[in-house]
């Protein structure tokens, strides 16, 4: 590019760059902006009000501590309407595993609907509308599942997902469940397989700062030996670790299932604990 | 003959960087102490005085040779160039302000190497709101990994201000967020193009205006470096060169800081080691290692590489909350 014609593309933009935002003008975005409740309110006042949009969001843990309830919790919490607070959103949820279970998902749905029918009737008195969004199925409807058998079929999604994104403008999340899967076993060339994750974290960043929504990884865990003992740790390693904005972790505290802020550049480390029930995500009660 | 070995002589002359002839000493022109070290002199006036006619194409060739290359500074004009324009910007963390003899230099290339959550956003933050605050001077934080938050800085801001009213308060918030720009990269070729626009834009800058950028943050380089390093091509290791020699330009030049941040791989034996390899380690002025215990507030910060302090100095800050 000459010189002339960069600098007359300059002048488009903010002061010193084209396409820089103060952060004055950030944050009464950002406080404008809703977050996408988890379903509990402990989990939700340790992140600050929920999932953030905009930021991607690893949930790491051990086989049956509740991450694939959460990713279902949160592609139907995301379609919350407005009116309720909430996002009134569509979700996508890309499955490696085939842990989507269509029952949960409509038990999941069942219970949210008549939560917010219960706890903001007031409010739905004045949109006639509602009992026809508010039905189990327009929920499930509104959830784009994505079956990945393969790491050649993950990466061509996410190249996909742009166009997609392009099109149906109003996803507000997107969860990969879990995004570790296929490259635990069948890359032999590690140092690919970096370049190939770092590759796709940069994507998924750059969709969730343009469309303005949430991505959800599901992570698994793995153990290392460090210092002459297995540690339990996130899989893929030390350099996907930095590819997330925030990570959270679930983790067994006895017979509790809890979960810990292990990086935000936001919120401060806190635990919460939580509970998986017929319905939702639930507070603890206390005995 | 006689004239071609005049005309070597001139241009031997000249390549020497004018090394005085005969009656050149005496009108040698008396060098005043640099305001930019650009502008010094070379010492081209003595011989120009004594070009004759044929020589009138010499004096058109040097004009363009030295219009090409840098100009030569001597360890004067360097020093005066170093205590005028490259100035120290604090951090904002106290140990690493007192660990780096006052803060980040102007006109340097600082790194910071740290495994996952170990407060690196954290520093890159701090130093964007105190140099906002203190210099009133812009600061370009270009992000790579979405972690920019402005709540935290607006929340840094709050926590400073306790002495002032809240109009006050509000007043301040406003005048330090308004001088932090913010830019979402995922591209290292995004990347060396707002590198290449700013360098325009900088270039073409009235000197004196109030709204100078002072630091520029890369938070974090590495992301947008790995997917393409490694490989069996060379082009990765290229492009990270590149982008190193062209941030430290840019600070050279226009006498603003670079603060980059870089995490960890596993080395030999289970100890993490800086990414990026052995060809980067060259790249920056300063190399900060930060750790941080499990559950704590507290980051141990260590010298990997200074160019003036010696490697192996340890400090600790804390990150409040």
């Amino acid at each position: 590019m000459s010189e002339t014609s960069r600098f007359r593309s300059l002048e488009g933009g903010h002061g010193a760059l084209k396409g820089a935002q103060t952060a004055w003008d950030m944050l009464s975005e950002e406080q404008m902006q809703k977050h996408i409740t988890t379903g509990c309110e402990e989990l939700d006042a340790i992140l600050g009000g929920g999932i953030h949009c905009k930021e991607v969001t690893e949930v790491g843990g051990v086989p049956g501590i509740g991450k694939t309830q959460l990713g279902i919790q949160l592609a139907v919490n995301v379609q919350i309407p407005v009116e309720c607070g909430g996002l009134g959103g569509k979700a996508i949820y890309i499955d490696t595993e085939g842990s989507f279970m269509v029952e949960r998902a409509h038990q999941i749905a069942e219970g949210c609907i008549s939560d917010l029918l219960d706890n903001t009737a007031h409010r739905l008195k004045d949109f006639p509308a509602c009992p026809e969004i508010l039905q189990p199925n327009s929920f499930l409807a509104n959830i784009f599942y994505f079956r990945i058998c393969s790491y050649t079929e993950q990466i061509a999604t996410i190249n996909y997902l742009e166009k997609f994104l392009e099109e149906q403008k109003d996803v507000k999340i997107i969860v990969v469940d879990s995004i570790t899967f296929h490259f635990r076993q069948d890359f032999d060339d590690l140092a690919l397989r970096t370049r190939v994750l770092g590759g796709m974290s940069l994507k998924l960043m750059r969709f969730a700062k343009k469309y303005s929504l949430a991505v959800v990884l599901l992570n698994q865990v793995t153990t290392k030996f460090v210092e002459g003992s297995f540690h339990l740790t996130l899989a893929l390693g030390d350099t996907w670790s930095h590819a997330c904005t925030n990570r959270i972790i679930l983790y067994w505290n006895g017979n509790d299932r809890h979960a810990y802020i292990d990086k935000s550049p936001s919120l401060r480390s806190a635990t919460a604990p939580f509970l998986i029930t017929g319905k939702v995500y639930e507070v603890t009660r206390v005995i | 003959m006689e004239e071609r070995g005049r005309v070597a002589g001139e241009l031997e002359r000249l390549i020497d960087g004018g090394t005085p002839h005969k009656s050149a000493v005496a009108s040698q022109v008396p060098m005043p102490p640099p305001r930019n070290p650009r502008s010094a002199i070379h010492a081209k006036s003595p011989i120009t005085k004594e070009l004759g006619e044929e020589d009138v194409g010499m004096e058109e060739v040097s004009v363009v040779i030295d219009g090409r290359q840098p100009s030569w500074l001597n360890g004067v004009e360097l020093l005066e160039d170093a205590k005028w324009n490259k100035h120290v910007l604090p951090t904002g963390c106290k140990g690493i302000d007192i660990l780096l003899g006052g803060g980040l230099r102007e006109g340097q290339l600082t790194e910071i190497v740290g495994p996952s959550s170990s407060g690196k956003t954290q520093v890159c933050l701090h130093s964007a709101l105190g140099v906002a605050d203190v210099h009133l001077g812009v600061v370009l934080f270009l992000d790579t990994c979405n972690s920019f938050s402005p709540h935290r800085i607006a929340h840094m801001v709050n926590s400073q201000s306790d002495t002032l009213v809240k109009e006050g308060k509000e007043g301040r918030l406003k005048r330090i967020m308004s001088s932090i720009l913010c830019h979402s990269l995922f591209d290292i070729f995004e990347l060396l193009d707002v590198l290449h626009q700013l360098e325009c834009k900088l270039k073409h800058q009235v000197k004196s205006s109030g709204n100078r950028i002072r630091l520029l943050i890369v938070d974090s380089i590495s992301s947008l470096i790995t997917p393409i390093l490694g490989g069996k091509n060379s082009q990765g290791r290229l492009m990270m060169i590149t982008t190193g020699i062209l941030l430290k330009k840019i600070a050279n030049e226009y006498n603003l800081s670079v603060l980059v941040t870089n995490h960890m791989v596993g080395g030999e034996g289970g100890s993490l080691k800086p990414a990026l390899g052995e060809s980067w380690k060259n790249i920056p002025h300063v190399r900060l290692s930060l750790s941080r215990d499990q559950g704590s507030n507290v980051c141990n910060v260590s010298i990997l590489k200074h160019t003036i302090i010696a490697s192996g100095r340890t400090a600790k800050f804390v990150i409040d909350n």
